[in-house]
Formats: structure tokens, sequence, C-alpha cells
């Protein structure tokens, strides 16, 4: 310490070097702040562009898609998790969400306790549902291919929402929350505590902490090997069945957690996560499957399609541009014409890596064949053509 | 008449609301049981064969007040109807193969699905083409009688019904025992297999997406001939494709017999649902309909796990 300080006291300018030296940031660092402060560009030159060519109202659409983004991102890291890990697609995670949120709303009435305390509750019981689906179910189905998990979780769906069904009542509900009048910021666009806020805050924070349990933990790193290649993840000593347990854990307690803010903006019923489910796909797909980062991305694209659709839908719906009924109602399908594209275009989604040998899809082929034949002047040798 | 009808009738309703099913069971089988593509969309093929079923033979209707009317009304024999019914569901079939059916079953599944919610919506919302929540009523049955007598009718409707499926049937045997038949097994056990022995695999199964498709859009003109009234929110719902999953694993996948016997034990849990509904007291009326999905989902686990080949597993074929 005795030189350190000798040193210190020598020179003002070397306490100045030494201290920068300490906090100089490592270039990944440095990269991904850089990256943090691109995404948050792009975000409010977004915004702004929006609202100076279309005015300030229309940021409440925005806002919705935000709204949304975060509740789908929280859900599609869930269930991009447990696809990654055990490669099947689980249909009975939008009932698993309406189930956190029912169980939330338990808490909430009957214990008379805030939704914050609903909201612990019911991310423990989920977590515990999860294992046990696992242990109980999913575990006898592995290496059966893809069908075989797909049509038990239909079955676990099925039993979910008609429970609820048929204890709880087809009847809606609310959380009980502190009544909270929406700010008023211009005319047509407010800003609403509980609605715009929460949801966001968590998202984010959802966001973060899967970030951070797969980047630092030892358990996250072995989610990662795990969903990369099962059986190299085996051979190199990782407790593939503990990782999964987790994985359908952690994923499980995400589904109640996105159910609770589902039942936050809107009201809370049994069919409410079954119909957010496809979205929650198309948002795992667009991303790229198996993926959080990719989750991430798709959610935002899935809601902000959806919400950023309803005004140009609303136009659509005007009787002097083609008075389509019902216009807005068809926002629910814009995300998976999404999907869709991407599904033809990029099966591996737009953060996903291609796979090595990638076929490309039929529409594509073609349409390169004839462009190859354009430019190509030379005639194709035999054996070209294959069979 | 001495003997009373009524039980008569309701059994009947029973049998041909089964055959349309067993119908889509036998699309979906076609389709997963001996190709392996695994179709999440069958409310949706059954939508397009419905709507276009009652476009064609309903009368003219105009709109009028407190009905927004619908497209079509071309007034056309009922055979007319099945058969634009099962190109129109073939046709949108193949379109939705193209992209898809080269993609890995859990695609195919989600965006199979979506396709088939989206069709929904659109039915439900594009009120001055279908009508809406509201429907299309006045579908005309097989025989018009004078005067209208309950009873024949539901007979007319049971032997129509049951000779659909009886040649459907024979047909589906003969194309599934053709060498055509055999590849399409092949393409589901080993694809790459196939391949190598020279298939154009994709062809295939495009052709069998399409056919299954039509199977389903038959379904679909057999529904709407038969209930006489065709309504977008609760007859299409994704719970109809699952329930045409459980007939089929029930059955057994890949057998003609098993996809019948599937489809009359599962609809006849739901008839049997609906006929408690009158025996239980009031405050259970709900729960009998919703206990009945419950062990529809407790079936579809169990089956998966311990039974996966059916009731009827599938023939074993050995080379000789």
């Amino acid at each position: 310490m005795s030189p350190l300080s000798q040193e210190n006291l020598s020179s003002e300018a070397a306490l100045g070097s030494r201290w920068r030296e300490a906090f100089r940031p490592t270039p990944r660092v440095r990269r991904l702040f850089f990256r943090g402060l691109l995404t948050v560009a792009i975000f409010v030159g977004f915004f702004a562009s929006l609202a100076t060519l279309f005015g300030i109202a229309i940021l409440q659409y925005a806002i919705a898609g935000l709204r949304v983004s975060s509740i789908v991102i929280v859900a599609a890291i869930g269930l991009t998790l447990i696809y990654g890990i055990r490669g099947f697609a689980n249909f009975a995670y939008g009932d698993l969400m309406t189930l956190g949120a029912y169980i939330a709303l338990l808490v909430n009435l009957n214990a008379a306790l805030s939704i914050f305390w609903g909201a612990l509750v019911s991310f423990l019981v989920l977590a515990v549902v999860g294992i046990l689906l696992e242990l109980l179910i999913f575990a006898r189905l592995e290496g059966r291919g893809p069908v075989a998990p797909i049509v038990a979780s239909v079955g676990v769906g099925l039993i979910i929402q008609n429970g609820i069904r048929a204890i709880g009542t087809t009847q809606q509900w609310l959380f009980q929350v502190p009544a909270i009048q929406e700010i008023p910021i211009v005319p047509g666009l407010g800003f609403h505590w509980i609605r715009d806020a929460t949801t966001l805050v968590v998202g984010f924070a959802f966001m973060i902490s899967v970030h951070v349990l797969l980047t630092y933990t030892n358990l996250g790193k072995a989610m990662r090997a795990t969903a990369d290649n099962l059986e190299l993840a085996k051979a190199t000593g990782i407790d593939t069945k503990r990782v999964t347990y987790a994985a359908w854990a952690v994923s499980c307690s995400f589904a109640s957690t996105a159910g609770i803010l589902l039942g936050l903006i809107g009201v809370i019923r049994p069919t409410m996560g079954f119909e957010v489910l496809l979205l929650v796909f198309a948002a795992v797909i667009v991303g790229g499957i198996g993926s959080p980062y990719g989750a991430v991305l798709g959610g935002l694209v899935i809601g902000f399609s959806q919400e950023m659709s309803v005004p140009v839908l609303v136009w659509l719906g005007r009787p002097d541009v083609i008075g389509l009924e019902h216009s807005t109602a068809y926002k629910v399908a814009i995300p998976f014409i999404v999907m869709i594209a991407v599904l033809i275009f990029r099966p591996w989604g737009i953060a996903g890596r291609p796979p090595a040998f990638a076929r490309r899809v039929f529409l594509v082929e073609k349409l390169s064949e004839a462009i190859g034949r354009r430019i190509r002047f030379a005639p194709r040798t035999e054996g070209e053509e294959g069979g | 008449m001495a003997i009373d009808t009524g039980i008569l009738i309701n059994v009947g309703f029973f049998v041909y609301v089964s055959i349309v099913f067993a119908i889509l069971a036998l699309g979906f089988n076609l389709q997963w049981g001996y190709s392996g593509l695994f179709n999440a969309g069958i409310a949706g093929f059954f939508l397009i064969g419905a709507y276009t079923a009652a476009f064609a033979i309903t009368p003219r209707t105009p709109p009028s007040v407190g009905y927004p009317g619908h497209l079509g009304g071309f007034d056309l024999p009922l055979p007319v109807g099945a058969v634009l019914a099962m190109v129109a569901s073939g046709a949108v079939a193949a379109l939705v193969a193209l992209p898809t059916v080269r993609l890995r079953a859990d695609y195919l599944a989600i965006a199979t699905l979506a396709f088939a919610e989206v069709l929904r919506i659109v039915a439900i919302n594009l009120e001055s083409i279908t009508a809406g929540t509201i429907g299309i009523p006045g579908l005309s049955p097989p025989i018009v009688f004078n005067p209208p007598n309950g009873f024949l009718n539901a007979m007319v409707k049971l032997g129509v019904s049951a000779a659909i499926l009886l040649g459907l049937f024979m047909t589906l045997h003969f194309i599934a025992e053709s060498p055509w038949g055999r590849v399409l097994r092949a393409i589901r056990d080993d694809e790459e297999a196939t391949m190598a022995l020279g298939k154009n695999t994709f062809q295939y199964k495009l052709q069998v997406f399409a056919i299954g498709g039509a199977l389903m859009g038959l379904a679909g003109w057999l529904f709407a001939v038969t209930i006489n009234y065709v309504e977008p929110s609760g007859s299409f719902a994704p719970t109809v494709t699952f329930s045409v999953w459980v007939m089929v694993i029930v059955g057994g996948a890949g057998n003609l017999r098993g996809s019948i016997v599937g489809a009359f034990v599962i609809y006849g849990l739901e008839w049997l649902s609906v006929q408690l509904k009158d025996f239980v007291p009031n405050q259970f009326k709900d729960t009998v309909f919703y206990t009945r999905l419950m062990i529809v989902g407790i079936l579809l686990i169990v089956l998966i796990i311990y039974r996966p080949e059916g009731i009827l597993r599938e023939k074993k074929r050995i080379l000789r």
C-alpha cells in the first residue's frame, strides 16, 4: 500500500491516469455500451420520426406496442428456453400463463394482499408446476420426436383451461389494484402507471435477469450448452436432467409473470392465455427458436407490428378508402403474416444462426434459379439437375 | 306415430355428426398417419369447405334489417356444392403447403394453426361476405319433405353421410395400398431414404396435403348441409382440431378403420355430455361440458405416453 500512496502523493497527474487505468472499459464493455446506445437512439429516432410525420397522438400506438412487446417478450423468453432445451413447442404455455394469472388473483382477492405478493406466490407455484409437468409427462416422451410432446402439451392445456372454467366459471375478473387515473400528456395521448409503466419495467427487469442468468451463472451456461448440443453437454459432465428441470421452472414462472401482466392490462378470463399463445409463438419463430435474445427481438417486432398496424387498419376502414368493416380486429392477423414471411425466407429466425446446410425455401429456390438462368449464359451442365 | 321418434332423431344426429368428424379424421390421418405431416389447421380447411358450400347452396339472401347478407347465394344443387367445397379447400391446402410443407413438424403445426386462426378472425369480422357471427342459416336438406318430417329428414341425412363415408373408406383404402400410398409411408418413416430412391418427396407431400385438405372441405360441406347452419366462432375453433387429433390418436394413426372408430368414440363422449346436461342439477350444467374437454386432454396425454399406436394398431407390412 505504501508505494502506491507515495506515488499518489507525489503527483496529481499520476493519480488521474491510475484511476482512469482502473476504470478503463474493456473493449467488450465499450461494445455493449455502444450497442445499447444505438438501440436507444434507434428507438428515440423511431418515435420522434413517427411523431413529426403523423402528429404526436400516434405515439399512443407506439406505447401500446411497447406494452404488448414487453409482455410477449417475457412469455417468449420462457417459451424459447424450453423450446431450445427440450426441442418441442409447448402448446400449454398460453394456459400456463392463464393459470399464473388465476393463482395471483386468488391470493389477491382472498388474502387481500397486494398484487406483488400474488405475483410472487404464483411465480413459485408455477415453477413447481413446471417441474411436475416434466417429471410426470414430458420426461416420458423424451426421444419421441417433436409431435408426441406437442400432443401431450395440448392435452395439458385443455386440462388447465377447462379446469379453470369448471372451477372458476367463465366469469371475467380484475385484479384488485389501486385505481389510478391516466395521466394525459396531450389530447389523445396518455400514460398509465400500472398499464404502461409496470409492464415495461417488469419486462425490462426480466430481460436483464435472464441475460445475467445465461451469461454469468453456471446454471445458465449449462442451459446454453444443453440447448446447443445435448450429447456434448452430457459428455462434459453437465447434469442435463437437473438443467432441464431448472429450465422448466424458469420457463413456467416466466409464464406466470407474463399472465399477470396480461391480466393487468386487460381482464382475467379462462382463454386469455390461449389467445396470445400464437403471438408468443410468432415472436419465438421470428427471433429464432431457442435464442432468448432472439425472443426479445421477435417480441419487439411482433408487438409493434400488431399495434402499429392499427392506424393503418383504421385508415383502411374509412368508407372512402376500402370501408373494411371491423378493420381493427385484423390487427391480430398481422404478426402471423410477419411470421409466415420469416418462415418462408429465414426459417431460422432473424437473430438465429442458419444451419450449415440450410435448404433454401421453395419460392426462394425457384426465384434464384430463374435469376441464375438469366445471368448465367452458359448452358447448365448435366448432373446439376437433381432428381 | 306410435313410437317416439325423438330419441331416434337424436341418435341419428349423433351418427351423422360423428361421420363428419370421421371424414375430418380420415383427412388428418392421410396427412399425419400416412405421411407424417402434422397439420394443426384442420378447423381452417373445415371452415373453407363449410362456407364454400353455404355460398354455393343457399338461395339469394339480400341484406335486410338485422342481417348483413352474405356472398353468393347461387342456389346450386348439393353435389355441385360438395365438389366446389372440395376444390376450394384442396386448392387452399396446396397453397398453404407450398411454403410450409418443407418445414419441421413443429413449425408446420404453428404455421397451420396460425392460418386457421386468421381464417376464423376473417370469417367473424368480414360481415359483408360471411354474415359475421350471425352465421348463414337456411341450407336446404338433401330431400325436402312436404309436410316437413323431422324423422325422415334425419334418416336421409344419415343415409347420405353413411354412403359418403363408405365410398371414402373404400377409395382411401385403395389409395393407401397403392404404390402411391407406399411412397407416403416411406416418406413418413424415412424421408431421406425415399429421396435417395429418386422420389420427389416434396411433390408427394404437396399432393397428400391437398387431398387431405379436400377431404376436410368435404367434411365442411357435410357439416353445413346436415346442421343447416354455418357459424364461425364455435364450430371452427381450435378445439375442433384438437378433437380430431384425439380421434386419430385414439383410433390409431396410419389406420383408416381407427380414424372412424376414434371419431365415433370421441364424438360419442361429447354427445353423452350434452345428453347428461338434462339430468344434472343446474349449477353443474356447464361443469359437465368442461369436464368432457378435460377428459379429452387426459386421454391425449395418457394415450400418447402409454399407447401411441392407438386402439387399432397399424397393420405390420412385411416384405416378401
